[in-house]
């Protein structure tokens, strides 16, 4: 099936989240963005705060927020403190792939806010091994922060028995329009494991999992003990404290770049100081370098495109971009292997390039990629196919 | 008195689960069975499970995921009742005798009928007599005509009948089948609630169990759903978008004052 992009912003339907098209070539992500102009937003904000009320405790926090010190996280902290007056208990998964900046502003966040601030930081050996594995067998050197990410605040949320969890925006929600607006979706388990994580849990990192999976080559020496930050809670020790996870996108009109005029001004929040190399946005990723560095490479090397078009795509739903402009966005950005990322990256895990291009290839989707005089090629939202480098290994299942 | 069921509905389209709204938007939620897993976890009382695919075209989707995507309805039907342990309904696409018979050899517990039904009524009848009218369900969609009557539709809610629900349901019941699933187009999705005189003026014309579908927003529908007259009330996207749906749907079942298992 050819990869076809949405008539009205930038994204391609051979994409990492489940996108689909109307009849009229209009992603899912753009029907729900139109759909948000539609909502009657006092009436979500008053419902907020009654289900807000139910949990607010008398000697206990009100809420859990999971942060990571960006703009989200300091509007969501402003949202629960500042506006609703609430006691919340900060969680963060730290992954040790933080920019200054990015660190900077997580520090600050239990002194402007006044909030107590649970960091969890896994041992650096231990994200070492998962940083590999995770490239290796699912071609994410970022797999271990999804999972630290879904599984730090809950664990933390039922240690000091919290029943509410405040997210900030649902990812594929916003992005791919996964849901609707009038679906009020909350936190499970279901999305954590299949979406976020791929289908992978913490148990396939272990040398009994690699065996498991088939894959014993791979074995770093992981045990259970190792992976215990990423081990998710059962349904029965969750139900006994209820928690949930509610969306604060649900409530408001959410806008990550209103949010980040915000908090600079009013929280002193920083951007990123220095130009990313794979986008032309400042204000998102700053908790993980790589994010916007070879772990969104390797969503170009597997589907053909990455920030630059997410970031577009954004934008344009935004009215801030035309869509000639975010294709410009994609043609400067998508392409580029990040050298000053993947440096610190093959520094840190102790791999050469070779071998890194060697594994990336394993992961190109055939709906994208085709071979043509041992360079890889596809075709491009403006028209006419580019090669985009040498082949260096053939994807795992690859049929020519 | 029977305890009163719950149960979710999921719909299966080019080999992906979707989530729907009035029939027409369909968004892709993810594994077809990953959710059945989750359903055994929580001891849900039944399933019903619909292919509601108009061609034969998969797209696979992205496949660095640890559970490969599987490429025909009849293989998910397998993997289906490999992993489930609740009675299953099996519906969608489902035209002659044979369709039925391969379904319930491969798991499933009943099938649900619809286009079939309809276009070919004696199928209903012979396969009640083949498989006992357990195993026959009938599903029903109602469209809401822009004068305020209603319609059954058939082919996924793209072609009138010129029959009332409550005509079409009495010949549901005099066909044979042992259940009616009762769908309604335009509250697919919308989250706004049953049709609740529906449910009741259809359930009023029949014995036979009818199931509510369409339109659940809140955990709190459910019993409305049963008040105005339905054996078993059913959502499909509610589902997807709560932790633990079962015990949610049920406790405010149960607050309500039906009798579930819990």
């Amino acid at each position: 099936m050819a990869v076809r992009y949405c008539t009205r912003c930038v994204y391609p339907s051979a994409a990492a989240t489940p996108l689909t098209f109307d009849e009229a070539g209009v992603c899912s992500g753009c029907r729900v963005a139109l759909q948000k102009t539609q909502i009657q937003w006092d009436e979500r904000w008053k419902m907020f705060e009654e289900l807000v009320s139910e949990y607010r405790s008398p000697n206990n926090y009100d809420i859990v927020i999971p942060v990571s010190g960006g703009k989200d996280s300091y509007f969501q902290t402003h949202v629960a403190t500042r506006l609703l007056g609430l006691k919340p208990l900060l969680v963060t998964y730290h992954g040790n792939n933080y920019l200054p900046e990015g660190e900077y502003n997580l520090q600050r966040m239990r002194e402007v806010f006044d909030c107590d601030h649970v960091i969890v930081k896994p041992s650096v050996r231990t994200l070492l091994k998962m940083n590999r594995l995770g490239f290796k067998l699912q071609g994410d050197m970022n797999w271990h922060a999804h999972s630290g990410i879904f599984t730090a605040p809950i664990q933390v949320a039922l240690r000091y028995k919290v029943p509410l969890m405040l997210w900030g925006e649902h990812g594929f929600l916003d992005l791919a329009g996964m849901y609707s607006m009038h679906d009020f979706v909350e936190f499970t388990a279901k999305h954590r494991l299949e979406h976020s994580l791929r289908g992978y849990d913490w148990y396939d990192f272990t040398d009994q999992g690699l065996e498991r999976l088939g894959r014993p080559e791979l074995k770093e020496g992981l045990t259970d003990k190792d992976l215990l930050f990423a081990q998710y809670p059962s349904d029965e020790e969750i139900d006994t404290v209820g928690v949930r996870g509610i969306y604060l996108g649900n409530y408001l009109d959410w806008d990550g770049h209103k949010s980040a005029e915000l908090v600079m001004k009013e929280y002193g929040w920083r951007p990123a100081q220095q130009p990313f190399e794979r986008t032309y946005r400042m204000v998102s990723n700053l908790d993980d370098m790589h994010e916007n560095g070879i772990h969104d490479y390797l969503k170009f090397v597997k589907f053909g495109y990455g920030r630059g078009s997410d970031h577009a795509c954004k934008d344009i739903r935004a009215g801030r971009m035309t869509r000639a402009e975010g294709i410009a966005m994609v043609r400067k950005y998508d392409h580029v292997k990040p050298r000053r990322d993947l440096d610190r990256w093959l520094a840190y895990v102790s791999m050469t390039e070779a071998e890194f291009d060697q594994i990336c290839d394993t992961f190109r989707d055939p709906r994208v990629w085709r071979i043509e005089n041992g360079q890889w090629v596809k075709d491009n939202l403006w028209g006419e196919p580019s090669a985009y480098g040498p082949v260096h290994a053939l994807p795992r299942n690859w049929k020519q | 008195m029977l305890k009163k069921r719950l149960i979710p509905v999921l719909l299966l389209q080019n080999g992906m689960l979707v989530r729907s709204e009035e029939f027409r938007i369909h968004q892709v939620i993810g594994n077809p069975i990953h959710e059945v897993e989750r359903f055994n976890q929580w001891n849900v009382d039944e399933l019903i499970y619909l292919d509601i695919s108009t061609s034969d075209d998969y797209d696979q989707r992205r496949d660095d995921h640890r559970v490969k995507p599987l490429t025909d309805p009849l293989t998910i039907l397998d993997a289906v009742s490999r992993t489930c342990f609740m009675p299953l309904t099996w519906g969608g696409r489902i035209r002659t005798l044979d369709d039925i018979r391969e379904r319930l050899l491969r798991g499933a517990d009943k099938v649900a009928l619809n286009t079939a039904a309809f276009q070919t009524p004696w199928i209903v009848t012979e396969a009640a007599r083949q498989f006992g009218s357990q195993a026959i369900v009938v599903s029903m969609d109602v469209f809401q005509l822009p004068d305020g009557r209603q319609e059954v539709y058939i082919e996924g809610g793209r072609l009138p009948t010129g029959l009332t629900p409550e005509m079409w349901a009495a010949e549901i019941e005099r066909l044979g089948a042992g259940e009616i699933l009762l769908q309604h187009v335009q509250r697919d999705g919308t989250a706004r609630g049953y049709d609740l005189d529906l449910i009741s003026s259809v359930s009023s014309c029949t014995s036979i169990p009818v199931i509510a579908c369409s339109g659940v927003g809140r955990y709190e529908d459910y019993a409305t759903g049963i008040r105005a007259g339905a054996s078993a009330v059913a959502a499909a996207n509610i589902w997807h978008f709560k932790e633990m749906a079962d015990r949610g749907g049920k406790r405010a079942l149960a607050k309500a004052g039906i009798d579930v298992r819990l």
